[in-house]
């Protein structure tokens, strides 16, 4: 199925275009990437409103949306074996010989792994997100988990951080985890053309108004450097539940002339926020890898953060200032880095970033995750069912029984509607001008 | 007509049939294209398999009202009948694309029941002949329609039947090469035909 070592990829998300956000970006670069070095790639989310059906995005990217609506935060129904008919057609029809999974939280994407394993596919995982352990939504996560990874090919997470959270939740052997990285489009996010002037330092903060970002911290720091530096404003892009909070800090500090609040910021703004800016403030409670610090060091601004997760894995340490998640300590930390910014370049932080990360580097290395999945040998499905009784005394026995069902299901599908008759796709070359197809 | 005034070529595959004449007569070439469906022989046995599960239900159904027994049996059996028939009238037997230059394209379907369906679109009113990738929560299918002017709905040129891609391509090019002599001849085509091609 690959040609000359060529894959062709199925990438399996609930988040995907129109959606903005880590996953969906991640997904849409690295297709972009594979699809340059030569490799085939086609993506599989749902319909999002009335954008249902067959979409062709830059470069010949095909991506199928199924009609399923969602039901809970962007998430299909799970539904077990619904799903089957659906994926199995798209992997026939577009001859796939690998496929991609992202993001423990979508439905999706464990069902389209679990009908791949069951078809005889080989299976890749990409765990985006840090999850804890403790609550019972957590728990019932990383049994869900526990059974997807349970017979995944290769994994690949973010971040070592990530990596670790990773294989405890599911008692994946770390060896079979991969870490790569995600990267930032170094060619959107550049510097402005003319360096600001230090008279007035400028705070940007750009992140979702939620608690998981640190909006409560925010509300406790603001006010708190307004009163110690006179010269600093703060522009705050985003939105969430959390706004609120930061209006009535806003009004009973009176620092409306300080502190701007733009609401939401469309991903294609992003940029245009940043390089009003000279320090960028991320106050994350949780974070497996943080783009938003590397968009910003991109465009050439300090960056201050809380030290969680795998943030101190993503910057050199003369590019950030990290702090506790804790009001005094990012207080000090920014203190640290209005000093600091004489020092700093922008132009020349922006070079190094092109340096340090792209996403060609992580398409490569992720092909590299591929070629070792296909070295992984065939097993039928009683040679993998004992990886599946040891996810638990109870659940192992139950995942058993779902994937033998899947399986019979399946069989039933091969009777009903054989391989040979779902047609296969002709390749169409929609990116050259030649008038030659390849088949 | 005499056979070489007739090129026909015809392409098999699974239940699907496609045939393809050119009529030469004057004035000028008519191009029709068929799509015939074969009797289904284990799709005949499931239809009277659910027809006599259906007549069944419908007895047990009625078995809950009091009344004679014979009517119960009369009335499940005409209900089974019914259903018959509105099943037969939707079952296609052949579908076809007659294409007239310069005048227009005319849809005909034909029932298993012996009722036809024809539909004719003038020529002026077609914008461009599309092939889609049709996607429904449990498959997917390719299906060929046209875009009209004026209309925000796209007009389905065979709509109960599935026919594989192959038999669509052939159809497809004839109704774009169409479209192209219809209008001014120094106006590039847009349709690049050449670009698809699929294996047969």
């Amino acid at each position: 199925m690959s040609q000359q070592g060529k894959h062709r990829i199925l990438m399996v998300s609930d988040f995907f275009y129109p959606n903005f956000g880590g996953v969906e970006n991640h997904i849409y670069y690295l297709s972009q990437c594979l699809i340059k070095l030569g490799h085939k790639v086609v993506v599989m989310t749902h319909a999002y409103k009335n954008r249902s059906g067959v979409r062709y995005m830059t470069g010949g990217l095909k991506v199928y949306y199924v009609p399923w609506k969602p039901f809970l935060m962007q998430n299909t129904l799970p539904t077990f074996y619904a799903t089957l008919p659906i994926i199995r057609t798209i992997l026939i029809r577009e001859r796939i010989s690998i496929v991609h999974g992202h993001q423990a939280f979508s439905t999706l994407c464990h069902e389209a792994l679990m009908h791949a394993r069951t078809m005889g596919y080989k299976v890749v995982f990409t765990d985006h997100s840090l999850y804890g352990f403790a609550d019972i939504g957590s728990i019932h996560m990383n049994k869900v988990l526990q059974f997807t990874l349970a017979d995944v090919s290769q994994a690949i997470c973010v971040s070592h951080t990530s990596k670790e959270n990773t294989v405890l939740r599911s008692g994946l052997p770390p060896e079979r985890v991969f870490v790569i990285p995600n990267a930032v489009d170094t060619a959107m996010f550049k510097p402005a053309p003319k360096r600001l002037s230090s008279d007035e330092i400028v705070i940007v903060v750009i992140s979702r108004l939620v608690y998981r970002k640190g909006a409560d911290l925010l509300v406790e720091v603001i006010p708190e450097v307004c009163s110690l530096h006179p010269n600093v404003r703060f522009i705050i892009g985003g939105d969430g539940p959390k706004r609120v909070r930061l209006e009535e800090m806003r009004e009973k500090h009176s620092l409306q002339d300080r502190v701007d609040m733009l609401g939401a910021v469309p991903h294609a703004k992003v940029q245009s926020v940043l390089v009003t800016g000279h320090i960028f403030l991320n106050s994350s409670l949780t974070e497996a890898f943080c783009i938003a610090i590397l968009e910003a060091a991109s465009c050439g601004l300090l960056t201050v953060s809380t030290r969680v997760g795998g943030v101190p894995e993503v910057l050199p340490d003369d590019m950030i200032v990290l702090a506790e998640p804790d009001p005094t300590d990012m207080v000090m930390a920014i203190t640290k880095a209005i000093e600091l910014l004489p020092q700093i370049d922008p132009q020349d932080m922006h070079n190094r970033m092109k340096k340090l990360y792209s996403w060609h580097d992580v398409a490569k290395r992720t092909e590299i995750v591929y070629d070792r999945a296909f070295k992984c040998s065939n097993q039928n499905l009683l040679e993998r069912l004992p990886r599946y009784l040891s996810c638990g005394a109870w659940a192992g026995k139950l995942f058993c029984i779902v994937m033998i069902i899947d399986f019979l299901f399946w069989s039933f599908l091969q009777l009903w509607q054989p391989d040979q008759d779902i047609e296969v796709v002709p390749d169409i070359d929609l990116t050259s001008s030649q008038t030659g197809e390849e088949m | 007509m005499t056979k070489s005034e007739m090129d026909t070529s015809i392409i098999t595959k699974g239940r699907y049939t496609y045939i393809h004449d050119v009529k030469k007569g004057p004035p000028e070439v008519i191009d029709v294209h068929h799509i015939v469906v074969a009797r289904n022989g284990a799709g005949v046995v499931k239809f009277c398999a659910c027809a006599f599960l259906f007549a069944v239900i419908c007895f047990l159904i009625l078995l809950l009202l009091q009344g004679k027994p014979v009517a119960k049996v009369l009335w499940s059996f005409t209900f089974a009948a019914f259903f018959l028939k509105q099943m037969l009238r939707k079952q296609v037997e052949k579908g076809s694309v007659i294409i007239l230059p310069a005048f227009g394209v005319q849809l005909e379907t034909i029932y298993r029941s012996g009722r036809t369906v024809r539909h004719f679109v003038p020529i002026g009113k077609i914008l461009k002949p599309v092939l889609n990738e049709c996607v429904t929560p449990v498959t997917c299918y390719w299906s060929l329609s046209l875009i009209l002017r004026g209309e925000e709905e796209l007009l389905l040129v065979f709509k109960e039947l599935y026919p594989p891609v192959s038999m669509l391509v052939p159809i497809w090019k004839a109704l774009c090469a169409a479209i192209d002599n219809n209008e001014r001849p120094e106006m590039q085509s847009d349709c690049d035909t050449r670009r698809f091609t699929p294996k047969r």
